[in-house]
Parts: C-alpha cells; sequence; structure tokens
C-alpha cells in the first residue's frame, strides 16, 4: 500500500499564496484532487512530482521526506506524473517513447501497457502523426511502462470527446483494479468520481472538502465553492 | 542510468549485426571504401589529398552530429577539441612519444577528459548557455596559444615537424578511410541503442523525459565527452596531414564545415540531425566541391563558404523537417 502523507504545504509566487499550508494523505489507492480553476491543484500536483520546489511543508511517500527533491529522484522513488497539455517527443514513435521509458527495458511489460490505452495500431507511428486523444493515452502509457507505484495524472481526460474520454476511464478502472494508486486532478467530475476512495477538493490554495466521494456534493463549503454562496439573498 | 537487464553477449552481437544490416549505413561504407581505393588508380596527388582532407571533415561532422544533433545541444567548441589534439600530437612527440597510433590514441584520450570537464559543470545549464559557453572554447585556446607560446616552449605558435601519418596522401587515405569508418559504425551503433533513444528524447523534451525518472545529465556528458575524444583525434590526424598542430587548428573552418556536413547530411538522408550517415555522402561532396573551387584556374576559394552557408540556409528554411524539427502545433479533438 502507497503511503503519502502532505503536511502543511505551502507554495508561493512572489505575494501569490497558491498553496496555503495544505494536509492531506492517501488514506486508500485512488484520489480525486479536484476544485474551480485557480484552486492550486496543478501546483499541489507539480509539488508532488518534484516540478515545483515547495515553499514550505513536507511530503512524506512511505516515510520519505520528498519535498523539494528532482522530478527524476522522485520518478524513480515511484511518483509520476502525467502532463495536463501533452508533451509528446514528436519524432520519436510510440514504441519508441516506452522503450525509452519502460523500467528495466522490459518487453512484457512495454505491450500491456500499449494495450492498456489501447495505442497497439499506432505502435509505428511518431507523436507527430497521433491525434490528440491517442496522445493523451501515449501520455498515460509512459507512466504506466515507468513501474510507478503513485500515478499523478493531470486533467487525463481533458479536451477529449466523451468517447474518447470513457475509454480512458475504463483504463483507469482496470489500473485500478490491480491495484495502481493514483491522484487525478479532473474538471469533468461525473466520469472520475464514481470510481476514485476519496476526493480533495480545494479552493484558493486550501483544502475545503477531505473524504468520500458520497458526501462531496452535500458539503456546503463545495457547493460554495462552485456555485457560490446561496445565503446572500436570504 | 536506468536499470536495464544486461543482454549476453550473444544477443548484442545479434542485434549489433542487425543495425549494420542497415542498406543506408552499407552504402556509407561503400562510398568510404570506393573513395579510399579511388586515387590508388587515378587521380592526382591532389585530389588524393583533398579526399583526406574530407575523410578528417566527416569524422569531425560525426562527432558533432553525434553530440549536437542527437541532444538537441548545440555545440561551437568543435574547432577547440580539434585544436587539443592537433596541439596534444605535437607535444606528445616533442616529449619522446613515439608512433603515430600512440599519438593519435594520446589525443582521444585528451580529448575526452578535455570534453568530459568542460561538460561536466556546462550541461547542467538549459537553453542557449551552453552553446554560448561552447562559442568561448576555441577563442580562449587560440588566445591562449598566441600569448604564451614561447612559455610553453612551442617552436613557434604551435609545434611543427610532426611526422606525417603516412609517406603519401595516397598512402595515408585508407588509414584515415578505416577509422572514419569505424568512428561511423560506433556512431550509428550509438544511435541505434537505448542510449541514442534516450539523446534523440532529450533533443525533443529533456524535461518531461526527466519527469519520468531519467537523469540526462549523464546521458549528455558521455556523449559530449565521447565526441570530443573523436574531434581531438581527427585534430590529431590532421596535425599528422600538414606537419602541424598549432594556432591555425582552432580556427572556425573546423566547425562551419562539419556543421553544413551534418546539416546538408540530415537533408540527404531522413532522419534529421542526429542521422549520422549523411554526413558521410555529404562530406565528400562538400569537401571535394570546396577543393575543386580553389583551384587555381578557378581561384574562388573565399566563395566556398559562403555558398555553402545559402545552401544550409535554404535548407533550414524550406526544408525543416529534414533537420528533424516539429511540423506543427498540436491540435485537440
Amino acid at each position: 500500500m502507497t503511503r503519502l502523507v502532505v503536511s502543511e504545504l505551502a507554495k508561493h509566487f512572489g505575494g501569490n499564496r497558491v498553496l496555503d499550508r495544505v494536509s492531506f494523505s492517501m488514506r486508500h489507492g485512488s484520489l480525486a484532487l479536484v476544485g474551480p480553476n485557480g484552486a492550486g491543484k496543478t501546483t499541489l500536483l507539480n509539488a508532488l512530482a518534484g516540478v515545483v520546489r515547495p515553499s514550505a511543508g513536507r511530503i512524506e511517500f512511505d516515510d520519505l521526506d520528498i519535498a523539494g527533491l528532482s522530478t527524476w529522484k522522485i520518478a524513480r522513488l515511484g511518483i509520476v506524473k502525467t502532463n495536463q497539455v501533452v508533451r509528446p517527443l514528436h519524432s520519436l514513435t510510440v514504441d519508441e517513447h516506452l522503450r525509452v521509458f519502460t523500467r528495466g527495458n522490459d518487453p512484457v511489460r512495454r505491450a500491456r501497457a500499449l494495450r492498456a490505452t489501447n495505442l497497439e495500431e499506432f505502435r509505428e507511428q511518431t507523436a507527430d502523426q497521433l491525434p490528440f486523444g491517442a496522445l493523451k493515452r501515449l501520455e498515460l502509457a509512459e507512466a504506466i511502462v515507468t513501474g510507478a507505484r503513485l500515478l499523478l495524472l493531470d486533467e487525463p481526460i481533458g479536451g477529449l470527446s466523451r468517447l474518447e474520454a470513457e475509454g480512458i476511464v475504463e483504463t483507469l478502472r482496470t489500473l485500478r483494479a490491480q491495484g495502481q494508486a493514483m491522484i487525478i486532478v479532473e474538471h469533468r467530475l461525473r466520469e472520475i468520481l464514481p470510481f476514485v476512495d476519496d476526493v480533495v477538493a480545494l479552493d484558493r490554495g486550501r483544502i475545503i472538502y477531505d473524504g468520500p466521494p458520497s458526501g462531496f456534493y452535500a458539503d456546503a463549503a463545495v457547493r460554495d465553492a462552485y456555485i457560490g454562496r446561496t445565503d446572500a439573498g436570504g | 542510468m536506468s536499470g536495464e537487464p544486461r543482454p549476453g553477449w550473444k544477443n548484442l552481437l545479434q542485434g549489433t549485426a542487425r543495425v549494420l544490416r542497415a542498406p543506408i549505413y552499407l552504402l556509407a561504407l561503400v562510398t568510404i571504401t570506393v573513395m579510399a581505393v579511388l586515387p590508388q588508380f587515378f587521380g592526382t596527388q591532389y585530389f588524393a589529398l583533398s579526399l583526406v582532407f574530407a575523410t578528417i571533415y566527416i569524422t569531425l561532422a560525426l562527432a558533432w552530429d553525434l553530440s549536437s544533433g542527437l541532444t538537441g545541444y548545440i555545440s561551437f567548441g568543435l574547432p577547440f577539441f580539434f585544436g587539443l589534439g592537433a596541439m596534444a600530437t605535437g607535444y606528445s612527440y616533442y616529449h619522446g612519444v613515439g608512433g603515430s597510433f600512440s599519438l593519435l590514441a594520446i589525443d582521444f584520450g585528451v580529448g575526452l577528459l578535455g570534453g568530459l570537464l568542460f561538460a561536466l559543470p556546462t550541461l547542467r545549464l538549459r537553453g542557449p548557455f551552453f552553446t554560448l559557453l561552447s562559442l568561448l572554447l576555441p577563442l580562449i585556446a587560440a588566445s591562449f596559444v598566441v600569448a604564451f607560446w614561447q612559455v610553453l616552449h612551442m617552436p613557434t605558435i604551435g609545434y611543427i615537424g610532426i611526422p606525417f601519418l603516412a609517406p603519401s596522401p595516397q598512402a595515408e587515405l585508407p588509414i584515415l578511410s578505416v577509422t572514419t569508418a569505424a568512428v561511423l559504425t560506433v556512431s550509428f551503433l550509438l544511435r541505434r541503442s537505448h542510449f541514442g533513444l534516450v539523446l534523440r528524447a532529450i533533443r525533443d523534451d529533456e524535461d518531461a523525459v526527466e519527469s519520468k525518472g531519467i537523469r540526462t545529465l549523464p546521458y549528455k556528458v558521455a556523449v559530449f565527452s565521447f565526441a570530443s575524444g573523436i574531434a581531438a583525434f581527427a585534430g590529431g590526424t590532421y596535425a599528422m596531414t600538414t606537419s602541424f598542430g598549432g594556432i591555425d587548428s582552432f580556427d572556425f573552418q573546423f566547425l562551419i564545415y562539419p556543421m553544413l556536413i551534418a546539416i546538408v547530411g540530415a537533408a540527404i538522408v531522413r532522419g534529421g540531425l542526429g542521422g549520422i550517415v549523411g554526413s558521410v555522402f555529404a562530406g565528400y561532396a562538400i569537401i571535394l566541391f570546396s577543393q575543386y573551387l580553389t583551384l587555381p584556374e578557378f581561384n574562388l576559394q573565399e566563395l566556398t563558404l559562403p555558398i555553402f552557408a545559402f545552401v544550409a540556409i535554404l535548407l533550414v528554411l524550406f526544408l525543416p523537417s529534414a533537420l528533424g524539427r516539429p511540423s506543427g502545433p498540436r491540435e485537440a479533438s
């Protein structure tokens, strides 16, 4: 069981406080990180992955404080992030992408990732030739072949059609059923919340909800953040 | 570096043999062989000497394409390592080292070490900073030699009287063709290996590579050091061709021509910069043509570089995909 504990994590960009003493832990294997635009979700994910250095606080991964470590060190410890905006290696084929990142250069692992993400038909095509949906799946496949213990998925279905999103959600469900731990940042809650164990909601850099998906929509703070205060008019 | 399983010798040899069956590589080998043999039967001494220079420039172009073309870290430091090799040849010879191959082995070692010392701190930089720093290297080295040649007990601003590699250009050409073929083979194998794949990935998006757990610095330093060793080796062969290892070896023609060769080669052969093999074909064409223009009946020596620079600009402008640049932005569905 992957153990992630975030304590009093803060991130300031100049005078702008993007994360304000955020604390939460992964109680189960999957967690949705949600909130309105500008809530600090991607910054939090970037801090977990080492893309940004936190201003304060601790990130414990299996009892090791990883706050401020470089991305490659964190990735080798088992935390790998996918990008909201796809970042393919444009001159490499899909197969070459996976060969670069496959842990132990294991062909079985590569084949499994290709199958899981439905990329087999694109295997010999370069990233330049892929449609956007396939690029999103390639991001996921790259993360899978690293053998990551915890996937950080930044809007894995953002920008996709309903049909394409369903394919990725199905892949994530399967991975989850196989015991893969994951934190998902996503705006499309209807697709994601049904299969995650926990939800952490952020608003303006602070946690406003930390609990199971079942209680998420009923929470007053969540409704305020998403819909706005309704008690002003009496 | 990434924890790959170590393949057995049998698998490694089979994989190597498979890679070396690539038609484009075989064609390049045939070209080198034909060019090595040709002056033995006809042509002038000048033609043989032109081919000797062509092999030296091709070796340099292979070194540049391997390090800069493959990683995207454009280095202007090639003349520094070339000159370092030429100077090391002279220094070693004047200090009692005998035998051409011993001298060339020392050159390679000096270049490797020099490349390592330069690359370790500077390849941590991103963007144009590495390129700018590399530009300073040959300038500093040339100024250093001019300022301190007497202190360094050089007979002039360099070492004169270095023994020739062979008694004639016709005899030298096969030796240099073999070394060029060896550099081509090693570079081609590296490009096709997992190591080369990671270098290509670094060229495309280094941050994306690091974010998946690959530390890129050792890859970059290793290839840059190796390429520096090759450049120094080429410098040594140049010193043994001209019998002089000194200030002129740091000249920027030893950057411009190899870059031109690599760029034109990238356009000739699919795969873009870092494609390695194209340098062989482009090298012979460019160097022979430029030597042809310098003949007394034409006397167009000053025009050769502008002509090729113009060709390179046209290629970059009109054939960007041939150089390995992305073809366009990604669109969401």
